[in-house]
């Protein structure tokens, strides 16, 4: 295992401790926080986020694209204005669910257990609007980020052509566009 | 390429020929009338848009966008008519006319989709590109909802004279239903697509399916190079201009070949409030036109005069050119301006699930998908509806996007969505509507513009032959692709609103009959025949095909007839 490696194993082990190490120039972290969340809530989304896609040994994970900003700017934005209330009634909710099973905050807990919890959250009925919109974000986040489209999936800006049959060897990426 | 007004000519402001609008049709009026040796003016009322140095997006990577493309709540509460157009976002907003900016009167709803810059919509069309056949003129004439003047044998020629210059990609496919052009390599199909058109072929003869055709340089010819023009890289980002000149536009094509003859003046800026009829010649002389940034009226004068405004700013500025000799706009002796207003029918679509072919993928993002020519009511009447329509579909796998609606959370889900999901399908219809008396539009008599123009009044809606006509389809659609193996067929009816194909067209129609049109088979206004329209108000029914091709065609050949009888000293 080189250094690399070693730096990756530990983020997926310890969360949230090491994501400040990835953290890109051209990151939402870069923007103005919006108004009416606290950087609290800012780390707990980069999170959920980051719980949603990992760090693996291929690319760094949504912690690394400063998610939470993302989310948060995106929901006050761009969307509806009932999302950023979706977004705040989904934080508490699983912040309670965390303190009911583990007896400690969301961030506090190992990776397993934010899996575990997320996984039944997503389940759980009337949580699905909250979640759905935090997975949406998420992915929307991560794979138009930088990052994302370029280590976990292929981006090609100028294809050059449309090459309609092509064989797909196993593990590879679909692209970004 | 715009140039300013020399002084000279601003002081006479006459010029050989005066072109309004500087989009598809207009660009192509003012090239050929250039190159003809006509000082032609062209007026645009919208900004400059100079071809590469005014596309601030086109390079744009996603995360260097603020939203990553996605319009702010502010911009879709502002547009509740652009936002509903797929090709306004982030990206592209600056080529698309915000509501609030030009007012209209939806008597009933229509969305009127804009683009006021030079190029106007070139910049921002879907760049396909079929010829009409003979079927869709000689069909709407058998059916007696068009009087049609002209046929495929005359528009043939012209359509090989635009598709040269402006390159179409294509198969010689060696259908009548969709004639064959003078194409560069066509784009390729997927192995999906190659499976369910085969299986279509197969299980209905008489439906073809065939590559789609483009305005898409996929092997640039000497002339294209010339143009500046390079290929196409299948980027696919061609709403916010294409930094390779690839895809067709005024922009990039016809206005640079109009300004190197040093003929040409473009005005921006310029909104053309009517066209002025000369009491004494019987011509129109002029335009006058409002400033749109200073409000001051200016005239222009020429000795001809192509009207290209994009199909209800045509029909609004004739409605508005009023005189003691056409108090009701001009051209306009039998109150039929502005009438038989008809659009193209896309409410229908299906999409379904593809099994298997999963270790084929392709790469590239194509500018086309496959199409498959009408086959309804060809020959003679069959169906329960006038008219037909043709089909659109394409296959493709999806991205990390198949995440949205699967469960799951850590590497094993990212691991599974980063890798390329199940294949798709996805059709949809191209229908014709019937151009019918009621559908209309006309001036408002109360509401005016930020020009003091009077505002435009919609009256354009769905008749009981679209209805009929999109059941059809969905039940067609579904059989094809039932045929072809598709799984989980879903179909929708998303009941839009007329305007919003962008292909509206009429109001100021063409035909053998002076007393039910208002523009003879070179597109001329009969009652006053120096003005000529050839954008899509000037076409008599809609067919099936994507019409700018034709209004191409339309506006390069009657500009040669405008030079000809301007030789003639008929003009």
């Amino acid at each position: 295992m080189n250094r690399r490696d070693a730096i990756r194993h530990a983020t997926l082990a310890a969360g949230a401790t090491l994501l400040g190490l990835h953290l890109p120039v051209r990151s939402w972290a870069a923007l103005a926080a919006p108004a009416g969340w606290s950087s609290d809530d800012e780390k707990f989304f980069d999170l959920v986020g980051d719980t949603i896609i990992p760090t693996t040994k291929e690319s760094p994970g949504a912690g690394a694209v400063g998610i939470g900003r993302f989310m948060l700017t995106m929901a006050t934005e761009c969307y509806p204005t009932t999302a950023a209330e979706t977004l705040r009634r989904g934080l508490r909710e699983i912040e309670e669910a965390s303190r009911a099973k583990f007896s400690r905050d969301f961030g506090a807990l190992l990776v397993p257990e934010r899996e575990r919890l997320l996984l039944d959250y997503e389940q759980q009925k009337g949580a699905t609007n909250a979640f759905r919109l935090m997975k949406e974000l998420t992915l929307r986040g991560y794979f138009t980020s930088e990052i994302g489209a370029t280590q976990a999936l292929r981006y090609l800006p100028v294809p050059g052509g449309y090459v309609g049959s092509l064989p797909l060897k196993k593990g590879e990426r679909s692209w970004a566009l | 390429m715009a140039n300013s007004p020399t002084p000279g000519l601003a002081t006479d402001h006459t010029y050989d020929a005066i072109v309004i609008g500087s989009g598809i049709s207009g660009g192509w009026a003012a090239k050929e009338l250039c190159e003809a040796g006509l000082r032609t003016l062209v007026l645009e009322r919208g900004r400059d848009v100079k071809h590469l140095e005014d596309y601030p997006t086109a390079l744009k990577h996603p995360w260097e966008l603020p939203h990553r493309g996605r319009l702010t709540q502010d911009v879709v509460s502002e547009n509740p008519i652009a936002k509903k157009c797929y090709a306004f976002d982030e990206a592209t907003e600056h080529f698309f006319v915000k509501d609030k900016e030009h007012p209209y009167v939806q008597e009933k709803p229509f969305d009127w989709i804009r683009g006021y810059q030079v190029g106007g919509k070139s910049l921002i069309w879907a760049r396909q590109t079929q010829r009409w056949s003979r079927f869709e003129f000689e069909g709407a004439v058998r059916d007696g909802i068009a009087d049609w003047p002209i046929g495929y044998d005359d528009l043939a020629p012209w359509y090989s004279h635009v598709e040269k210059f402006a390159g179409i990609s294509g198969n010689y496919d060696k259908l009548e239903e969709l004639p064959d052009g003078e194409f560069l390599p066509a784009w390729e199909m997927n192995d999906v697509e190659k499976h369910v058109a085969g299986k279509i072929r197969g299980a209905f003869p008489g439906r073809q399916p065939i590559q789609g055709r483009c305005a898409h340089l996929t092997v640039p010819r000497p002339e294209h190079f010339a143009q500046g023009r390079n290929q196409c890289q299948a980027r696919n980002l061609c709403y916010r201009g294409c930094p390779f000149g690839a895809y067709f536009s005024s922009n990039s094509s016809t206005l640079p070949a109009a300004a190197s003859t040093g003929k040409l003046t473009v005005r921006p800026h310029s909104v053309v409030e009517s066209v002025l009829h000369d009491e004494k010649t019987g011509k129109a002389k002029g335009v006058r036109i409002v400033d749109a940034q200073t409000k001051q009226t200016t005239e222009y004068f020429a000795r001809v005069i192509f009207v290209n405004a994009a199909c209800l700013n045509t029909n609004l500025i004739l409605l508005n050119s009023k005189s003691a000799r056409f108090p009701a706009g001009l051209g306009n002796d039998h109150g039929l301006l502005g009438r038989y207003l008809a659009f193209h029918n896309y409410r229908g679509s299906l999409y379904g699930a593809v099994e298997g072919f999963t270790d084929s993928y392709y790469s590239g993002r194509r500018p086309t998908q496959l199409m498959m020519p009408n086959f309804r009511n060809r020959l003679k009447q069959e169906m329960d509806f006038q008219r037909g329509y043709m089909v659109f579909f394409g296959a493709s796998r999806s991205g990390w996007t198949q995440g949205l609606g699967a469960n799951g959370v850590g590497a094993s889900f990212k691991e599974k969505i980063t890798q390329p999901g199940p294949w798709g399908v996805s059709m949809m219809m191209q229908g014709e509507t019937v151009p019918r008396y009621e559908n209309h539009v006309r001036l408002s008599t109360e509401r005016k513009d930020p020009w003091d123009i009077p505002q435009l009044v919609t009256s354009v809606g769905h008749t009981d032959n679209d209805e009929k006509m999109i059941k059809d389809f969905l039940a067609v659609g579904e059989e094809m692709l039932a045929a072809a193996g598709v799984k989980r067929i879903g179909k929708t009816d998303d009941k839009r609103n007329p305007g919003l194909d962008i292909h509206e067209m009429g109001g100021v129609r063409m035909g053998r009959d002076p007393k039910t049109s208002l523009l003879n088979s070179w597109n001329q206004l009969h009652a006053c025949p120096n003005v000529f329209v050839t954008d899509g108000a000037s076409m008599a029914s809609t067919g099936v095909q994507n019409p700018s091709l034709t209004f191409m065609a339309l506006a390069a050949r009657a500009a040669h007839h405008a030079v000809g009888e301007m030789k003639k000293g008929n003009l």
